[in-house]
């Protein structure tokens, strides 16, 4: 293994030195459970014999008609119990729309969508009675492409569009295939390209990806004799999902209450263990099989077919720029594969559409990101939310336009990036940046301007950099909370429902609460999600947990300070304003010898003179939602709303070796400066950096789905998807650290998880123009695509 | 996932029951070896078979013998078995480095070389090396033994020229007569493990004698024999290479597939004809790059 990860001390442009735990590179607290294995996944917990395993029954067709099911052979099979379909299942379910059925109602929209499922003993049994289910169908040419179901003459994948509930910042067209259509228009553009020197117009595509985390999805549902349902899922969201499971599960009368979902450590999320996907049968079938509990574990290949799939997308732009190298108007219109259901793929479409221009000031502005339906598998959320997408075009556009005005393309992108205060595409303002500083860091980094020579005759080193932005995508009024308990030693618990998917959530949690509690981070105790017990969270999605959570975590350690201080001062009349906390105790500032240590009081309460005691078990409780957001907007121009809540910015860069004739590419370094406001653990922000850009580079030189003129995935597995193993790591990753604060944020800090993947795949396909002069403009940018490309030139 | 067709599952213990239950069964009947091809084909429904015969209990197969020049792989011999045997490293280095592409460690502990070239597949790894050493192939039957030389084994994709009652038995590879030097070269889409896109194995002697065999560039991994007879008694520079380029071009008949098109593998395919056979004379000339040293740099 070559991977050698530098990790460079950054100056910090806020020296907070005061601080305890904040900013310092703790060991994870998931750590020992996790490398002596007693961390348990939803797959690991033990059922016992009453346990009974489902299969499903499966389209075999892009867009069919179900005709008539027959599930006669499939009951006569040893070991199967039941066979569950569509008809007991009639209501609509979705996050943001709701257009999914449980199972599908009449019709069929994508291969691998799921007609019935078989319950039974063994997982044998199971699949045998899977198999055994006779469907009939009659075949409707599917739509297959996002152009083409533009066309007046495509056939609809969903008919009755125009009555289906959703959000109301989403505009559906009725009566086509447009699911939503985000539309931003800011400034004249008309104008705008009037004034510019240079026009530059292209189409950029973008296929499909699978997130391909390690553990596929799981679910195990129970719903006892007395009506409790409880779903033990591999989850990023598990409040959502219990919200999701009680409109799914209307008619069975089950309320928010009656369900419990305990969501376990997870193998890996991405965005595909979001919102809910086949977790939906786990709970269907619970609910048809009352008292046993049912396990449903998708095996590889239906982990590509039938979860979320990032969503394709062909990208049009015209970018117009004066030779001085200011941009004067962007017109940028992106046409997602949005697939066969669209309840959460839809916000994807919407995010790209409010934030498509890039981290850059540009004063016209028109942005078209039309979500249509295909019959392919649904789209979803996967890492980036649609940014990596739009990012592709948009920064080899920036390249090529630098190309075209004879400017050097990283002073290009420093004459127009976003900075505090610029008015956002949507009218809003933009929040402190430090992106100027991450270009720069960046640029020395990786010897901006120095042109590098392989040893070898048959290679040549290109170099890019890139700059990126990202915000959380969701609701206005999405919301966190914390309760935080004491227990007799002093030590904490923290119920929290973020989750703990790789990225260090429960770790950064115990830090900021023990900076504000002054309680080590050894002595805190942070868990995985149970939504009986643990306060809500909407979902551990867009980056934003940290954040979110991170706020109420801190106000629920500030809500439990100020219950120490308020007894304190009760029962030794001491002013409250005088007290603080400092190695696990209450001290003074007027009285040096003051010292009431935690485990002496917090949950036995103080003695006071007259030996009755005060106080009891000391608990802290904090919420948090961003109050200024809105996601209504006009639905002509996007202007008026505060749909974003912040944007994390920063840049990254790319040396990179190319065999000619081969088309091989070697990273030689990768850069990635994120400007996060405040890393709490730079330790896990450094492993975002290194992780995300890993995923990255795999989505643009490996990765690429593939399907059939029957609308097919002919690559659901990892013989032929591929993602890259410790061989194909770059040379060196560097990840680089900007600090400047976030106002709303805990200790400064912003999102960070997604954005340090979405600039990889212009990063490659720039680095390769820069060696080669060959320009690449679909995903992925293979071996095979470079070599072709300079072999034909 | 567990798999869900029936079968009879036989371990057999002797060659006369391996070869009575094959005898009796022919095509329905589908040998256990290493099972990283069949287990998976089975798992999927792909493939279908009334009895796995298990010839992992049978004797005299499990082993890797060199006598008066003989090299001989017995039926259970794993690429795992190959890359550490010696003698393959020393004598038949292109089979070495070869086996060291295939798959992951994992499959390579369990994956036989018998059962690659049962499988049969365009891209098998073995195959090269084993057309360049002319292999023969042993397979009994209930009646009958007989040999197959490598260069009549393949005679489709995925079909071999073996009969429904045989059993592979072993491969032998002779020892070639004078010094040599080889390579063997696979065009993957990443480092991780891969079925080739294209693959080529090359040998030369001091007589200039060169033999050429490529993978998945045909419907059978081949031998390249025209470019071999252009090449014969020729030192290979520019000129060379270029016009071998052009023989080359009209055997191969490559299509495109999921893991590469017909253009980048036509492309490719020149491109490390000449890498593969620079490298062979680098190695007999000056000794490096050493065995197993780099594949498409």
């Amino acid at each position: 293994m070559k991977l050698k990860i530098k990790y460079k001390e950054e100056k910090k442009t806020v020296q907070h030195s005061d601080f305890d735990a904040v900013g310092k590179n703790m060991n994870r607290v998931d750590g020992w459970e996790k490398i002596t294995a007693a961390a348990r996944y939803t797959d690991d917990l033990e059922f016992g014999p009453a346990l009974l395993y489902a299969a499903a029954v499966e389209s075999p067709y892009a867009f069919a008609k179900i005709k008539k099911i027959d599930i006669s052979a499939a009951l006569k099979i040893d070991g199967v119990l039941k066979v569950v379909t569509g008809k007991d299942f009639p209501h609509k379910f979705g996050l943001y729309m709701k257009d999914r059925y449980v199972f599908a109602d009449d019709t069929v929209r994508f291969v691998g969508e799921q007609v019935a499922a078989v319950v039974a003993k063994t997982p044998e049994a199971a699949l045998k009675g899977a198999a055994a289910v006779k469907v009939d169908y009659q075949e409707l040419e599917p739509v297959l492409d996002p152009v083409k179901a533009l066309d007046k003459k495509s056939p609809l994948v969903h008919e009755n569009l125009k009555d289906y509930p959703h959000v109301p910042w989403f505009f559906p067209q009725a009566g086509t295939n447009i699911a939503h259509w985000r539309k931003t228009r800011k400034g004249d553009w008309e104008k705008g390209f009037k004034q510019a020197d240079q026009i530059l117009e292209d189409t950029y595509f973008v296929p499909r990806y699978a997130h391909c985390a390690i553990e596929p999805h799981s679910v195990i549902g129970l719903y006892d004799e007395s009506g409790r349902l409880t779903m033990w899922t591999s989850s990023q969201s598990p409040f959502t999902q219990r919200n999701v499971f009680v409109g799914a599960l209307e008619p069975f009368g089950i309320k928010h209450k009656d369900i419990r979902v305990i969501s376990t450590y997870i193998g890996g999320g991405f965005g595909g263990k979001a919102g809910v996907s086949m977790e939906i049968l786990g709970a269907a079938l619970a609910v048809s099989f009352k008292g046993r509990p049912i396990k449903l574990l998708w095996n590889r290949a239906q982990e590509f077919y039938n979860t979320y799939q990032r969503q394709g997308v062909v990208t049009k732009i015209k970018m117009g720029a004066t030779k001085e190298g200011k941009i004067t108007a962007l017109e940028y219109t992106l046409y997602w594969d949005a697939g066969a259901y669209v309840e959460y793929g839809a916000n994807v479409v919407n995010a790209a559409g409010l934030s498509a221009s890039g981290p850059y000031r540009i004063d016209n502005l028109k942005i078209d990101s039309m979500c249509i339906y295909t019959n392919l598998p649904p789209g979803g959320p996967y890492r980036g939310f649609g940014y990596s997408e739009f990012l592709f075009g948009l920064e080899s556009h920036m390249d090529r336009m630098a190309e075209k005005l004879k400017i050097d393309p990283v002073k290009f992108r420093k004459i127009n990036a976003i900075s505090e205060g610029d008015t956002l595409p949507y009218g809003a303002h933009m929040n402190p940046t430090g992106i100027q500083e991450a270009i720069s860091k960046v640029e020395k980094e990786i010897k901006w301007g120095v042109k590098e020579k392989s040893k070898d005759k048959n290679k040549e080193i290109g170099k890019s950099l890139v700059c990126f932005w990202k915000s959380p995508a969701m609701p206005p009024n999405a919301s966190s909370s914390a309760f935080i308990k004491f227990n007799e030693d002093g030590s904490l618990n923290i119920l929290v429902s973020g989750m703990e998917i790789g990225q260090g959530l429960l770790t950064v949690m115990a830090q900021i609460a023990s900076e504000v509690l002054k309680v080590p981070v050894s002595k805190i105790r942070v868990e995985t999600p149970d939504t009986d017990r643990n306060p809500y969270e909407w979902q551990t999605v867009g980056s934003h947990v940290t954040w979110g959570c991170g706020n109420a975590v801190k106000r629920a350690a500030l809500d439990a300070r100020e219950k120490i201080f308020d007894l304190v001062q009760r029962v030794y009349c001491i002013d409250k304003s005088d007290l603080y906390l400092e190695s696990e105790s209450v001290r003074c500032k007027t009285k040096p010898n003051f010292r009431l240590k935690f485990s002496d009081f917090v949950i036995n309460g103080i003695q006071a003179e007259d030996h009755t005691f005060k106080g009891g078990p000391i608990m802290g409780v904090g919420m948090f939602m961003p109050e200024f957001a809105s996601a209504i907007g006009d639905p002509e121009t996007g202007q008026g709303g505060h749909p974003n809540v912040h944007y994390t910015t920063g840049a990254a860069g790319l040396v990179l070796e190319i065999d000619k004739e081969s088309g091989k590419m070697k990273i030689k370094k990768a850069v990635l400066a994120v400007d996060c406001g405040k890393a709490i653990n730079p330790d896990l922000v450094k492993g975002q950096i290194v992780g995300g850009m890993l995923q990255g580079f795999a989505t643009v030189l490996y990765e690429d789905m593939r399907f059939d003129e029957k609308g097919r995935l002919i690559n659901p597995n990892f013989s032929d998807y591929k993602i890259p193993t410790a061989k194909d790591m770059p040379e060196k990753v560097v990840p680089i650290i900007v600090e400047t604060p976030q106002p709303d944020g805990p200790y400064g800090a912003r999102g960070v998880g997604e954005h340090t993947m979405i600039p990889c795949a212009p990063l490659v396909a720039n680095a390769v123009y820069d060696a080669l002069k060959v320009r690449i403009k679909s995903m992925p940018v293979t071996k095979e695509k470079v070599a072709l490309a300079l072999f034909s030139k | 996932m567990p798999i869900t067709a029936e079968f009879e599952y036989e371990k057999v213990k002797t060659w006369r029951d391996a070869l009575a239950l094959k005898s009796a069964k022919g095509s329905a009947a589908k040998i256990l070896a290493g099972g990283t091809d069949l287990i998976v084909l089975l798992r999927e429904n792909h493939s279908s078979a009334q009895m796995l015969i298990d010839l992992k209990g049978l004797p005299g197969i499990s082993g890797i013998s060199f006598k008066n020049g003989v090299l001989t792989i017995g039926a259970n011999v794993t690429f795992s078995d190959l890359i550490k045997s010696q003698t393959v490293k020393k004598y038949f280095p292109a089979l070495w480095e070869a086996s060291q592409t295939v798959a992951s460690v994992g499959v390579r502990n369990r994956a036989t070389v018998a059962g690659n070239i049962c499988s049969a597949v365009p891209c098998a790894d073995s195959a090269g090396p084993l057309l360049v050493y002319d292999a023969e192939i042993n397979l009994l039957s209930e009646n009958e033994s007989r040999k197959v030389p490598i260069e009549k084994w393949f005679t489709g994709p995925k079909k071999t020229a073996m009969e429904p009652k045989e059993i592979l038995h072993s491969i032998e590879l002779k020892y070639p007569s004078s010094k040599t030097a080889c390579a063997y070269l696979k065009l993957s889409r990443y480092e991780g493990e891969d079925l080739a896109q294209a693959s080529f194995t090359v040998t030369l002697d001091c007589d200039k004698n060169y033999k050429i065999a490529f993978g998945s560039l045909a419907p059978t991994p081949r031998r390249a024999y025209k470019t071999e007879k252009f090449l014969k008694g020729k030192k290979i520079n520019e000129e060379t290479l270029n016009e071998a380029c052009k023989i080359l071009e009209t055997e191969i008949s490559p299509i495109s597939d999921l893991r590469s098109s017909k253009e980048y593998r036509i492309h490719m395919a020149k491109v490390m004809l000449k890498r593969a056979l620079e490298k062979a004379v680098s190695r007999y000339y000056k000794g490096i790059p050493h065995y197993g040293e780099g594949m498409i740099e």
